[in-house]
């Protein structure tokens, strides 16, 4: 029995289809991932390190296109103006998200339609939303013609053409599309804390603000977290709201990192230039995401 | 966080009045942009120079929409939104389904099919979901010419298929994670196989997933334009594309009232997607918040 | 050459081995039970009967066919799990069909075996109802009517009752040992609870870190088990272990029990050979709680029953006996006594013990002395 039992009669065509079909299924997947993200990442961390201009070259050629690349005052520029842009654009998307969020929840009648309104802009691409601000910014024809009809003659408002301020007005259109999905998440960790610790606290004595500051809030921790995460996620890589709204002007007021790449590699013929300034975006979201994702990877081995 | 008791203090009255302010400023905060491009959308040009933001078109025109839609011109071509609309109709179908569908069966192995390895390489497309595009542009760009691809709309669709289905796979994982697996070895043992536990048994029960993946899927292919700009040329081009030609066009006089119509036309089907599917929209965001 | 034969079975992940070689052998028509405290490795080995998961090493032959190879569904078996694990799409109908209709059964036979499932175990009310809609126990019959409806040669239960209130466990089980009696179905079930073991099974495999302890009927198991952990594992309330130097007197084995003022000589069974080896050494005394009694609750007809006096320390009324704690040889042992004669906390009793029910083990290894 033994010996008859390693052969044939054992063997079944849909044991080996259970073993071999899964796989089959996602190779295509397997495929596309490591091609699609990691070779394609080496690829363009290659060209970073070559001479690349209108067609791609692959002859090592050192830090050339870094050199230039640190060198370059646009560069620099654009990292400025995300760094503005980012900065203003998290603080004040979470600020208005969890303001909102508590307004929100003190049984607000109507408040499924007000968050449903809030949250609209988040359906709408960049690109309408930069058409929208464009227009509603218009020096000539918008804002300020509003406020002069309404008697503020003298008030000039014009920042999106104006070099000084027009990074603002990327920050306004941003906070208006996005504000209200933090908005979303936040009210989500809101409805989770326990209600038997703010009984709790009540029967203490503590009144609702202090509720909010001491006990709430601080437990939003994780949502905080994560809310930060996605909105600098979205800074860096933002791209067509400012190519919608503002073009990157004027000069280049609004110049942002992925503008910067996007015409050095696919309009100016830098290959090289544009590969060192994907790579060096790369490093700025892992610079912010990697502590995120290490955290988040170590509650996934626990849990 | 159910009863916070309101003691009826006039203090809490008026606070109760503030929050009530403060919440309807928002809600016209959110909604004035909207109702801006409607209003100059429908308001002919010297309405738009004479009158303000807010005020009222004293006729409707549907010149402007008209205009956007069929005769406006985006760069040289002047045609309208029309062509470009249904663009991006044809690439965000297939590609959306696409995505949807290999993204499921990606889900159901990761959870119920476990292979050696199968654990990594999800933790591998978890890592991509935080990628900025910027770092693979350039090489997709080779590989989509090596390939000899000249059609906007295959290229469209390979690429919105390849970069969707980190976070379609994330949709079905996550929710198959939650399925016992007891399901499929009952299924096994009655004798279903691979496809037929997929179809007849996990995919019933997953439509509010498969809803999800749907809608996000959907707006994020139809409001995409960085891959729209680089991958597509001339009249290949999707709505996004067309429409930022159209407003940052620098010819002739500027029609504002054309390119509010136009706005609208661009936004018209995901928003009406989030009117229909809002609930699972926001589970979406939620769920696929790493993208934003 | 039975119905199902296991060979020397290992499974491990990695570095963790999970099974450490397992050896059961039963034959047609049999009643086999996997019991063992969680983690011991039931499932996987369930599974692995069940071609759910591969085996490392080893054989597994059903119907003196080895099917190590075989998929699931070529293995004929049925599997019942403990969440049910119906089909939350379809029909209880449906549910049960579903092996039917993959295996191309014609759509005639198919209803005719429906009804014949469904009356059996009285779900007809029920067949167009969804799961959702169904309570507990009338989930678990579904579950058993899609095991049924292919009269497989093997039936695989997961600890089946598990997710039932203490009540319906007791209906079902009944039921289940009154569907094996009609159906004289082969049946390996898993459970880890030592009573279901008891009154389902034929022959009892009690496992313990991918290792079987002991396997054999429900009876040699109570009466003679192997080792220490099957005897603490199998009865409630648990047998008692007490630590007693050995001694041998006319040809009989004795011990020395002390209720904390008097040592009292007990006289056990004749002594045997493994046991002689121990005189004068420290074994443990391994009684059952019902053969610690009071006098009148002992058989009459026992001889040679031994005298014991002892202190109570706590008594607890079961209703039909009461459970009387003593103190012997320092450590805690429970008597079943009658009502009456359980006495008040600081009272003395007198304990009688039934020596040749009484078993010994070898403190090191753990094993029973035979
Ligand atoms: N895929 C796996 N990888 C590693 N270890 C596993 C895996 N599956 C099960 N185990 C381990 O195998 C051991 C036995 O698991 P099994 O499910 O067979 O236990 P069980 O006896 O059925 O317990 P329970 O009564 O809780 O159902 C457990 O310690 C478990 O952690
Ligand atoms: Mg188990």
């Amino acid at each position: 029995m033994t010996a008859a039992s390693q052969g044939a009669p054992g063997f079944s065509l849909s044991r080996f289809a259970d073993t071999i079909l899964p796989k089959l299924v996602i190779a295509p997947t397997v495929l596309a991932c490591l091609i699609g993200f990691y070779a394609f990442i080496g690829w363009t961390a290659w060209l970073s390190f070559t001479e690349s201009r209108l067609l791609p070259r692959y002859e090592w050629a050192g830090f050339v296109q870094y050199i230039e690349l640190f060198g370059n005052d646009r560069w620099w520029t654009a990292m400025q103006n995300l760094a503005v842009f980012g900065g203003l654009f998290i603080f004040f998307g979470l600020l208005i998200g969890l303001v909102m969020a508590v307004l929100l929840d003190q049984k607000i009648r109507g408040e499924g339609a007000i968050r449903t309104i809030y949250l609209y802009p988040m359906a709408l691409s960049f690109i309408v939303t930069g058409t929208a601000w464009k227009w509603i910014l218009n020096p000539g024809l918008g804002v300020e013609k509003l406020l002069h009809d309404w008697g503020f003659t003298g008030v000039v408002f014009d920042w999106i053409i104006n070099p000084d301020f027009a990074i603002y007005t990327v920050v306004i259109a941003g906070i208006w599309q996005s504000s209200g999905f933090v908005m979303a998440l936040f009210l989500a960790g809101l409805r989770g804390v326990d209600d038997s610790i703010i009984k709790a606290a009540q029967m203490d004595g503590a009144s609702l603000p202090t509720i909010y500051t001491r006990i709430i809030i601080p437990s939003l921790r994780p949502v905080f977290l994560s809310a930060f995460m996605i909105l600098a996620h979205i800074a860096v890589k933002s791209f067509d709201l400012v190519m919608a709204l503002t073009g990157g002007g004027p000069g280049f007021a609004t110049d942002l990192p992925s503008i910067f790449m996007y015409q050095h590699g696919f309009t100016r013929g830098q290959l090289g230039l544009g590969a060192a300034s994907a790579m060096m975006m790369l490093f700025t979201v892992a610079a912010v995401v990697m502590p995120f994702l290490y955290s988040e990877l170590r509650r996934e081995r626990r849990g | 966080m159910a009863e916070l008791a309101y003691h009826q203090t006039t203090g809490a009255k008026v606070a109760r009045y503030v929050i009530y302010a403060v919440l309807i400023a928002m809600v016209l905060f959110y909604l004035a942009p909207l109702f801006v491009m409607l209003s100059t959308s429908f308001k002919s040009l010297d309405e738009i120079r004479t009158g303000n933001l807010l005020s009222l078109p004293s006729s409707i025109s549907f010149d402007a929409w008209r205009a956007a839609w069929s005769s406006a011109c985006t760069g040289i071509e002047c045609g309208g939104m029309a062509p470009y609309f249904s663009n991006s109709l044809k690439m965000m179908i297939p590609a959306v389904l696409i995505s949807t569908l290999v993204g499921a069966f990606n889900g159901y192995i990761l959870s119920m099919w476990r292979f050696k390895g199968s654990d990594t390489f999800f933790l591998l497309l978890l890592i991509g979901t935080f990628l900025p595009f910027q770092v693979i542009i350039l090489p997709m760009a080779q590989v989509l010419g090596m390939l000899e691809i000249e059609d906007s709309t295959t290229r469209l669709i390979l690429v919105h298929v390849i970069y969707g289905l980190q976070f379609t796979t994330l949709f079905f994982r996550n929710y198959y994670v939650t399925v016992p697996g007891e399901l499929v070895s009952a299924a096994r043992i009655d004798g279903a196989g691979f496809f037929r536990i997929f179809f007849k048994i996990l995919l019933p029960i997953s439509i509010p997933t498969i809803m999800v993946c749907l809608i996000w899927q959907t707006t994020q292919i139809w409001n995409d334009f960085l891959f729209g700009v680089i991958f597509s040329s001339g009249d290949g081009q999707p709505i996004t594309v067309a429409l930022n030609n159209l407003v940052n066009t620098s010819t002739g006089v500027k029609q504002y009232n054309v390119d509010m119509a136009a706005a609208i036309i661009a936004a018209l089907p995901t928003l009406i997607v989030y009117a229909i599917g809002g609930k699972y929209f926001v589970r979406g965001l939620t769920a696929g918040a790493v993208k934003g | 050459m039975g119905a199902l034969s296991i060979r020397n079975v290992k499974k491990s992940y990695g570095d963790t081995h999970i099974l450490k070689g397992i050896d059961l052998e039963i034959d047609k028509g049999q009643f086999l039970i996997l019991v063992g405290p969680s983690g011991c490795g039931k499932s996987t080995l369930l599974n692995m009967i069940a071609g759910l998961d591969d085996i490392s090493s080893g054989e597994i032959a059903i119907a003196d066919r080895v099917v190590n190879k075989l998929s699931p569904k070529d293995r004929d078996i049925a599997m019942v799990f403990q969440s049910y694990a119906l089909y939350p799409n379809m029909s209880v109908k449906k549910n049960i069909a579903f092996g039917l209709e993959i295996r191309k059964v014609p759509k005639a036979e198919q209803e005719e075996i429906i009804a014949r499932v469904a009356k059996t175990l009285q779900i007809e009310h029920l067949l167009d109802r969804k799961p959702s809609q169904l309570s507990g126990g009338q989930r678990q019959r579904v579950a058993m009517g899609r095991a049924l409806a292919r009269n497989p040669t093997l039936f695989l239960f997961d600890e089946p009752l598990s997710n039932l209130d203490a009540k319906l466990r007791v209906e079902m089980r009944t039921e289940i040992k009154l569907l094996h009696q009609r159906l004289g179905t082969t049946i390996v079930y898993v459970t880890h609870d030592q009573i279901e073991a008891m009154t389902l099974g034929d022959r009892i495999a009690v496992m313990k870190d991918g290792e079987v302890k002991q396997f054999g009927s429900p009876q040699e198991i109570y009466d003679t088990p192997a080792n220490l952990y099957v005897a603490g594992f199998i009865g409630s309330p648990a047998m008692n272990f007490i630590p007693v130097q050995l001694g041998e007197e006319g040809g009989h084995a004795v011990v020395v029990l002390d209720n904390g003022s008097t040592p009292q000589s007990v006289r056990l069974g004749p002594i045997s050979e493994a046991q002689r080896a121990f005189v004068g050494k420290q074994v443990i005394l391994g009684v059952r709680p019902e053969q610690l009694t009071d006098p009148e609750s002992a058989h009459s007809d026992r001889t040679n029953l031994q005298s014991l006096q002892a202190t109570v320390a706590i008594t607890e009324p079961t209703g039909p006996d009461t459970l009387v704690t003593v103190t012997l040889n320092g450590v805690k042992t429970v008597a079943r006594c009658h009502p009456r004669a359980a006495g008040h906390p600081g009272q003395a009793v007198t304990l009688v013990l039934d020596p040749t029910k009484a078993l010994l083990f070898d403190p090191a290894s753990e094993k029973r002395l035979a």
